[in-house]
């Protein structure tokens, strides 16, 4: 072959501490840390005991983040999570009241949150001239919409028989059972995403759709598992929501679907597609669970937290463009 | 050099504009004259499109002067030389697709009446000049539905509507069929007798000699000279926008033909092409040209996967093979260079060795978890292979020129081969937008390629390169395979005959 | 010829198709149950959707630029909530001044929303998602958890309560107001142009960021007025008002015509989008649906509107292709 300048070209990589702790992850572990010296100082009942009690409720949202970072890394986005968490619990109350054990409503919420995302993938892949936003506020309407429906005019169901639901939120040592499934979630989706070939394609997917379809990756195909992930993991949030809650009603869930993509986006997931990490918004959940408990054990009005991750959300989103002035700023001057 | 008669109208003297890291025009001189039709020529990346956003105010130029009718001006923005009078319609047209061709024409320069916007009178404005250009679509239709060749007519009549002196046509014809293109000189020539003065930009030699009478030739961001048409030949020309003899370009060596490797039979696709067939051997370099807008790109397209034939099928080996899509096509064999590296061939913001991997990730991967080590390892081997200019194989794709670029799909393609065996390169436009060195390198890869027994199909649109690279010749004419010439019996002539000749069918 | 004109007319104007689907909804309600379309009936349909129909209007301009807006609703709440409180707490009662202070907060919030998206190049959905939780937030910080009821603001719930003539009129006055500066002015068409290909828009002198904060102000306004409106109407302030309705706001548009990546939809569009999802919400208990399902057939509603689009547009497509001579 070619070659003929015999030019080499390197293929190693060192990555200094200091390069690590400059990424987007690496400020935000430090966040972390600032969250929990911050409610330490705020509050005498802040300790890890007390967080992790406060957890569970938390919890639930976190399983919904990775499905979401998924789609977000693809370029698309889906804002029906929130009613399909509401219409699986709802779907999972009425199994239990009617007579279903356990066992069978365990899978309830999972198999309608996993139906629910495939239709979502459906549409999204059969009629890719739509922008998905307006896909998912379709479904979003719908599937609260079949929820409102078989929940009637009370407007809520609760689940009469909650030893089930009372064993989920059983706790091992100071850690709530759902800690651990949301620990073993982040561990498989995030490999998945950073080593596998199927995370790798849907970075390239997100990062240039065409480029992708054209090196031989079955756009559409990925785009579908996606959507039906995140639907099924929206069940599980129902699932374990239903081991906080006792039951469903037609708020439940509501706004979900930001709080989700808040949190990949504070992760420093695009919602352009092809950039972030999930690790970055794992810790980025973790911070705002934690400035929650903190803050809501000073009694501040919970709404206050609102003020404080939607600064932060801006603030995050912001940083590029602003650091990107200053560089240019600092090049016209060198000139 | 031509001589300097008659009234000029725009002159500009040592132009020098400096972007980051780069001199895109380097103390450049132009000579317009009134009522003249001036020819700009030159190699991709010669500094036309900065020169004409220079004239038009879109870029400052760092050094020189610009003369309007003899007085100096200076342009802070496009709307300073809209007033000045000087109108550019620009390679792609720089249209509102989802709103009127009134408003398109009068965007920026709206009839009012007060405050308010005068329809009525817009649109019988547009109307006179739509029949003045003899345009086939009405001013109320909307510019997204119409054809490349009517929306190139709305920013023509864009540019007479603001009464412009000087019209810049960039790259007008490259998307037209030779009908239109006819049409479109027509209304140029037209222009000119009304007194504007034109200046055409143009890779296209039959587009100078039709129209201009005299052509500036601009070099690597330098100027070269200025040319009566009737006074330089072809070849003269070609040297003076390339810099060197063309033969030595292309480095073709006799290869051993085997067996046909790919066939296709009577392909057709509705609103595409019809009834197409062609065959390519092992060892062989096969041309497929023609005017943009032929189909050439859309037939490949169906052979790699991309989209899908109608009618007609495609054997592989002899085999009957259907690709449903692009995984199909490259497991079986065919890898695609696609004309657009930067949309269709490279991820730009990814590293050059995850580029490079991406297609065979899968195949080197161990249980679905990426080989990252022994993708490192291959990527390297090729982009050395190819002798890419890069440092690391961690740069991102956007960090490199056009040409690098494009070694970098090569590499790509090649990788596909070290690790899965391919039979058929496709290559579609390989050379555009690369500079004179890097289109050497890769004409002597497509040798070496063809030397390993790969049948290689090249679409270009450059001629030169198709006639001294190739050993058959495949031309298309809108749709349709008009013929198939031997290396031997082709000529500049032959294949633009074929390639205009519309509706008159030739079997290949 | 002629049979291609009637086909474009029909699928190719929206208004044109909007009217009819609107139309044939009138008919069959009416016939169903003649009593719907009464003074009455028709009052309060459009008092009842007074705040969608008036944002609309902003959304239709955000999403002209190919951008969108959801912190409307939040907006909403902060303006609706100062001003509540301003008259709980006995500052003021004018209500001249009180929709004047709406106005202001509603124009300063789209101000913020409008910068941070044209200089921060920052994607429109997540920046008016944080601001959509932040004046959310500062509506309950501002309220310290307290409503101002029907008594606060009894005299200014007088403008907005059911028989007044004030939502009305504003409602008019915005859409006569939208109606000629979207079709008959310059910065009308400028917005058209920015959503259509901003990169011609801005070769052709117009100052695209200028052009998207104006539209982030507008939306904010529209936003802003209508919190002060919807303390007129309801009577009472809280600051979880109209939680969630952005979505209705998009919804209108979306099924008035107005198409998410910019430049194309129209006032009337928005008009006919946002009074269609109005009376099939009104009228679904009176064809024997149950309220209670209103959203789920909102929701088909949408879906069915986008999807049938698509397919008109592909089968126009497809047309094109066949009459391509080859």
């Amino acid at each position: 072959m070619a070659g003929k300048s015999g030019r080499e070209i390197s293929a190693s990589k060192a990555v200094s501490l200091k390069d690590r702790l400059l990424t987007w992850e690496g400020a935000l572990v430090l966040v972390l840390i600032g969250v929990q010296i911050f409610g330490l100082v705020i509050s005498d009942n802040y300790n890890a005991v007390n967080v992790l009690r406060e957890m569970p409720k938390y919890l639930a949202e976190i399983f919904m983040l990775f499905g979401m970072g998924y789609i977000l890394i693809l370029g698309d986005i889906d804002i029906s999570v929130g009613s399909i968490v509401c219409l699986s619990a709802t779907m999972a109350c009425f199994a239990g009241n009617g007579g279903a054990p356990f066992a069978v409503v365990i899978f309830v919420p999972m198999i309608v949150g996993l139906l629910c995302g495939m239709l979502n993938g459906l549409i999204a892949t059969k009629f890719t001239e739509l922008p998905t936003m307006i896909v998912t506020l379709g479904t979003q309407i719908i599937f609260r919409g079949i929820a409102e429906v078989s929940l009637g005019s009370g407007g809520s169901v609760s689940m009469k028989d909650q030893s089930g639901l009372i064993a989920m939120s059983k706790k091992i040592g100071p850690f709530p059972l759902s800690f651990f499934f949301v620990i073993i979630a982040a561990v498989i989706f995030i490999t998945i995403a950073n080593r596998s070939t199927f995370g790798r394609k849907l970075y390239a997917i997100g990062s240039n759709r065409t480029a992708a379809y054209y090196a031989g990756i079955a756009v559409q195909k990925c785009r579908f598992i996606c959507y039906a992930l995140l639907g099924f993991l929206a069940g599980v949030c129902g699932l374990f929501l239903l081991a906080s809650l006792y039951g469903a009603n037609t708020t439940t869930g509501n706004g979900f679907e930001m709080e989700v993509i808040a949190m990949c986006v504070f992760g420093g997931i695009a919602t352009t597609g092809g950039k972030g990490n999930l690790i970055g918004g794992f810790i980025a959940a973790f911070v705002i669970v934690c400035l929650r408990i903190a803050l809501g054990q000073r009694n501040i009005n919970t709404q206050v937290i609102l003020v404080v991750i939607g600064a932060m959300l801006i603030v995050s989103v912001l940083i590029p463009a602003i650091s990107a002035a200053i560089t240019k700023n600092k090049k016209r001057k060198a000139v | 050099m031509a001589e300097n008669n008659g009234d000029t109208i725009l002159e500009l003297k040592d132009i020098t504009k400096i972007f980051p890291g780069v001199k895109a025009l380097d103390g450049v001189h132009f000579n317009l004259r009134k009522g003249e039709i001036h020819a700009l020529m030159g190699e991709n990346g010669a500094g036309k499109s900065t020169f004409i956003k220079v004239i038009t105010g879109v870029h400052a130029a760092e050094e020189g002067k610009m003369f309007l009718e003899g007085k100096e001006v200076r342009f802070r923005g496009p709307k300073d030389a809209q007033e000045a009078g000087i109108a550019a319609v620009y390679q792609h047209p720089t249209s509102y697709p989802t709103l009127s061709v009134t408003e398109n024409i009068f965007m920026g320069h709206e009839k009012l009446s007060g405050r308010m916007i005068q329809w009525k009178q817009m649109n019988a404005d547009a109307q006179e000049l739509l029949d003045r250009l003899d345009a086939d679509f009405k001013p109320t239709d909307e510019v997204g539905a119409l054809s490349v060749a009517q929306q190139q007519m709305v920013e023509i009549a864009k540019a007479l509507s603001m009464d412009a002196k000087i019209i810049i046509l960039d790259e007008p014809t490259a998307s037209l069929t030779a009908n239109e293109s006819e049409k479109l000189y027509g209304i140029v020539e037209k222009l000119r007798d009304e007194g504007k003065s034109i200046i055409f930009i143009s890779h296209r030699f039959e587009d100078m000699y039709r129209l201009a009478s005299r052509v500036t030739v601009f070099r690597d961001s330098r100027y070269i000279g200025t040319y009566d048409v009737n006074g330089i030949s072809n070849e003269d020309l070609i040297k003076a926008m390339v810099g060197r003899e063309i033969k030595d370009m292309y480095p073709k060596e006799k290869v051993e033909i085997g067996d046909v490797v790919l066939k296709a039979e009577n392909l057709s696709r509705t609103g595409f092409f019809k009834n197409v067939s062609l065959e390519v051997r092992a060892g062989e370099i096969v041309g497929l040209t023609g005017l943009v807008g032929a189909g050439r790109t859309e037939v490949m397209e169906t052979v790699c996967g991309i989209t899908q034939a109608d009618t007609g099928r495609i054997l592989l080996n002899g085999k009957e093979f259907n690709p449903v899509n692009p995984k199909t096509a490259m497991d079986a064999g065919i890898v695609l260079l696609p004309e657009d590296r930067q949309k269709e061939g490279l991820i730009l913001t990814w590293g050059l060795g995850r580029n490079v991997t991406l297609p065979i990730q899968e195949d080197v991967a161990k249980n679905g978890m990426n080989n990252e080590a022994k993708e490192r390892e291959i990527s390297k081997k090729y982009l050395e292979d190819v002798d890419t200019k890069a440092v690391t194989i961690f740069q991102p794709a956007n960090s490199l020129s056009g040409g690098n670029q494009q070694k970098v799909v090569v590499a790509k393609a090649l990788a596909e081969d070290g690790v899965k065996g391919m039979k058929v390169i496709i290559m579609d436009e390989p050379t555009k937008g690369i500079d004179v060195g890097a289109k050497a390198e890769i004409y002597s890869i497509m040798v070496d390629l063809a030397k390993k027994g790969f049948a290689i199909v090249m679409i270009s649109s450059e001629m030169p390169e198709i006639i001294g690279m190739c050993d058959r010749i495949y031309v298309m004419c809108s749709g349709r395979m008009t013929g198939c010439l031997e290396r031997n019996e082709a000529t500049q002539e032959r294949i633009l005959e074929l390639a205009m000749a519309e509706s008159k069918e030739v079997s290949a | 010829m002629e049979k291609k004109s009637l086909f474009k007319k029909l699928t190719g104007s929206r208004e044109a198709s909007l009217v009819i689907v609107l139309v044939v909804l009138l008919i069959v309600i009416s016939v169903m149950n003649p009593a719907f379309l009464s003074f009455t009936n028709i009052r309060q349909i459009f008092l009842n959707n007074a705040l969608t129909l008036m944002m609309a209007l902003g959304m239709l301009c955000v999403m002209l630029t190919a951008g969108i807006d959801i912190s409307i609703t939040s907006i909403l709440a902060f303006s609706g909530m100062t001003i509540g409180l301003l008259q709980k707490y006995d500052v003021l009662h004018n209500t001249f001044l009180l929709f004047v202070i709406g106005a202001a907060i509603g124009l300063f919030c789209g101000f913020l929303n409008g910068t941070i998206i044209s200089r921060g190049h920052v994607a429109p959905i997540i920046c008016t998602m944080g601001f959509m939780y932040i004046w959310r937030g500062m509506a309950y910080v501002i309220s310290n958890n307290a409503w101002a009821s029907g008594q606060d603001v009894a005299g200014f719930s007088d403008f907005g309560k059911d028989g007044a003539p004030g939502p009305y009129i504003i409602l008019i006055i915005t859409y006569v107001i939208f109606f000629i500066v979207m079709k008959w002015t310059r910065f009308g068409r400028r917005i058209y142009a920015v959503g259509s290909n901003a990169e011609a828009a801005e070769i052709s002198g117009i100052n695209v960021a200028a052009t998207v904060t104006s539209v982030y102000m507008i939306m904010g306004l529209l936003a802003g007025l209508s919190g002060v409106l919807s303390v007129s109407i309801y009577a009472s302030a809280q600051p979880n008002m109209q939680y969630g309705k952005e979505m209705d706001v998009i919804a209108a548009c979306v099924i008035g015509g107005v198409s998410m990546s910019g430049g194309r939809g129209s006032v009337v569009g928005t008009f006919l989008g946002a009074l269609i999802i109005a009376i099939i919400a009104k009228a679904l208990p009176l064809v024997g649906i149950d309220s209670i399902a209103q959203n789920l057939v909102k929701g088909i509603i949408i879906l069915a509107v986008v999807i049938l689009n698509v397919l008109t547009q592909r089968a126009m497509d497809r047309q094109n292709l066949m009459r391509r001579e080859i």
